[in-house]
């Protein structure tokens, strides 16, 4: 029992990140602008978020950081591919090899040291007092509380404002919503820089919060898996943030059956996430299929008005 | 009153500036990997003068830009395959490993087979499981559409974690003490090199799989149908051509030649299956194939040059510099060709006029 609880809680705390990344590239595809650099660009924010953390022995700075570095980045691929219209494949892919270089480069004299500052987790009162759900919902700390906030933000802002429509037109029909006088231009800058601040928040909740130390590619991959997140949650925040918990669990689930000693190697388990979202993803799309929802039409397409 | 800049397609950008363009790129690219280089402490003249000798500037250097260009061909050249039928195979690295390892256990385990089959056969292993990996990938794209580009990145991880499976587990060398890598290949399973040099013959090979390529893709009806295919849906299906059945076959081929750069890498140059026997070759393979905008070879030359990069960048280590540095200034000069590349296909045009807002040059941004 304690086996499973515990890979409950693992798992929210796993998948905290992998949402935040998810719904900052759903926020940017939603424009119309794949960023494949999601994973440099998480790398960037865990390693700033630790540099910042360890130098102002504030945590709070360090996540602060690490967004705006996650932005930063983002906003590389934002002039190359909305302004130069450089394809985006490439340009994500290479911001991921550039990410992975830079936070090398600047975390050289950070792996093994501690971060000083920290962020705590708050017990909510009374609720973390519940019998088993207390300890597994409600004792974590802010940024895994926010979470559901986020997303459903996020779906309000999509489907129920102004602002939300102009996205949602900039990623489906650009052209039809630049002669209706939607700058275009200027909300796919705004989605891209945004979804790079959300993963760069990611990034250093790997760092800073979560092993609360620096080590060379620790995203491991996981912001290849935030953008599989948003395919297998069809273009949905809430659907994507289910969908990052569950991942986080089978995660988490890998860790706690290598803890318990499980006779199965330790890379054979390491490949369950992977092998279970790619089933998961590969169900759920024979699904969709007939309903044919999700994907913004003009996904991975650069916007040319000359081209109108 | 405002300035407006017009941005015009330019449909053939004259020679000259095709030429210059790139090379203006590079050398941008080098000055800014000259300021981290500084910041770093290190003197970028000393830096990339033995960057140059590592790699252009000394017959060393020419050798082992060859052998580094081998799988970087491959690489480029299964992405520039799919990208025929306008798929993006970003799995390179996970079928060039998967095809290492299906090579390693031929070289491993066939030991019935007569010396002069066992490099035929761990070579055919290597094509058919890089084959087998692209094909996942390829049915859902194909049936259901499920980006491809996903699945292809998830079965490197797969990949990966297999191949460390078997490297530290049944695989592993007993006098590796820990290290990742498998036993010895025996000798049979070694390809020749060119003779006068230490190039193993992987480098020709590779030369001629592209000139297969671009025969199968530039002269063949099946070739010009895939085209089609890949380029107007609609029109192919008017056509009455089978788009997803291409689609299997095309990512198949692709994958075959990943899964030959892997077991091709194995045979060449490690000699045991190992962690790092892909150093980004199946990434930088996509980088390779854009910059040769797709053409097949194209994808030789860039491939070469890109190669002359990478092994310009381990000298770089030689003279202390971190790996990371040279790992970034790879990813700058990349990033500069492709903002080049993108500045090559448009024409500026600044006008400083208060009527440049005419609705039929929409093109106005101030």
């Amino acid at each position: 029992m304690t086996f499973w609880l515990n890979s409950v809680s693992v798992g929210i705390v796993l998948g905290t990140p992998l949402a935040y990344a998810a719904l900052g590239e759903l926020i940017a595809e939603r424009a119309g602008v794949m960023n494949l650099g999601v994973e440099g660009m998480m790398l960037i924010g865990a390693v700033v978020g630790f540099i910042v953390t360890v130098r102002t022995q504030n945590a709070v700075l360090g996540m602060a950081g690490a967004g705006v570095a996650g932005a930063a980045l983002a906003s590389v691929h934002a002039v190359m591919t909305v302004g130069l219209r450089v394809n985006q494949i490439v340009m994500g892919l290479t911001l991921t090899i550039l990410g992975a270089g830079l936070s090398a480069y600047l975390g050289a004299g950070y792996a093994g040291r501690r971060p000083g500052g920290e962020i705590n987790a708050i017990p909510i009162p009374v609720l973390s007092q519940l019998p088993v759900v207390g300890s597994i919902l409600f004792n974590h700390d802010v940024f895994v509380y926010a979470v559901p906030f986020i997303a459903i933000g996020i779906w309000l802002l999509i489907y129920r404002t102004r602002f939300g429509l102009w996205l949602r037109a900039a990623g489906e029909q650009p052209g039809a919503a630049d002669a209706s006088g939607v700058p275009v231009f200027l909300i796919r800058y705004l989605a891209v820089i945004v979804g790079g601040g959300f993963a760069g928040l990611a990034g250093a909740y790997f760092s800073v919060v979560y092993t609360r130390a620096w080590a060379e590619g620790m995203t491991g991959g996981r912001g290849w898996i935030a953008i599989a997140l948003v395919i297998f949650g069809t273009w949905n925040p809430i659907v994507v943030l289910v969908g990052a918990l569950i991942f986080g669990f089978v995660d988490g689930l890998n860790f706690q059956l290598q803890s318990v000693g499980v006779p199965v190697s330790s890379h054979l388990l390491a490949m369950m996430p992977y092998v279970f979202t790619l089933v998961v993803l590969i169900i759920t799309w024979t699904r969709l299929r007939r309903r044919r929802v999700g994907m913004p039409e003009g996904l991975g397409l650069p916007y040319e008005r000359e081209a109108r | 009153m405002s300035v407006s800049i017009h941005l015009e397609r330019r449909l053939n950008p004259p020679l000259a500036m095709r030429i210059a363009v790139p090379a203006a790129a590079v050398v941008a690219g080098l000055v800014a990997g000259g300021v981290i280089l500084a910041l770093g402490g290190h003197d970028p003249i000393d830096a990339y003068n033995s960057m140059w000798e590592g790699s252009l500037g000394s017959s060393d250097g020419i050798q082992a830009s060859l052998i580094k260009a081998c799988p970087l061909v491959l690489t480029g050249l299964a992405v520039a395959t799919a990208l025929r039928i306008g798929l993006w195979n970003i799995g390179g690295e996970g079928q060039l490993i998967i095809g290492a390892t299906a090579a390693t256990g031929v070289g491993l385990y066939a030991t019935s087979l007569p010396g002069p089959l066992v490099l035929p056969a761990m070579i055919l292993a290597g094509c058919l499981a890089g084959a087998t990996w692209a094909t996942i990938a390829a049915i859902p794209r194909a049936l259901i559409g499920l980006n491809e580009i996903i699945v292809t990145l998830f079965l490197n991880y797969i990949a990966i974690l297999l191949m460390d499976h078997l490297i530290f587990g049944p695989w592993a060398d007993p006098k590796a003490f820990g290290f990742a890598y498998s036993r010895a290949l025996p000798d049979a399973a070694m390809l020749p090199v060119i003779p006068g040099s230490y190039v193993h013959v992987g480098i020709v090979i590779a030369v001629v799989v592209a000139v297969t390529c671009w025969w199968l893709m530039e002269r063949t009806p099946w070739g010009f149908s895939v085209r089609v295919a890949g380029g107007n849906a609609r029109t192919a299906e008017y056509l009455g051509l089978h788009i997803s059945r291409r689609m299997v076959i095309v990512l198949a081929l692709s994958g075959a030649i990943a899964g030959l750069a892997g077991a091709i890498e194995l045979t060449g140059v490690t000699n045991r299956l190992q962690d790092g026997i892909s150093v980004n070759y199946g990434y930088s393979g996509v980088l390779i194939a854009f910059l040769a905008r797709g053409r097949l070879l194209g994808v030789v030359v860039a491939a070469f040059l890109f190669a002359t990069l990478v092994v310009g960048s381990y000298a770089l280590q030689t003279t202390g510099v971190a790996q990371p540095i040279a790992t970034i200034i790879e990813a700058l000069i990349i990033v500069f060709l492709l903002a080049g590349d993108a500045a090559l296909a448009f024409r500026v045009h600044m006008t400083r006029a208060p009527h440049a807002l005419e609705p039929a040059t929409a093109g106005v941004r101030s």
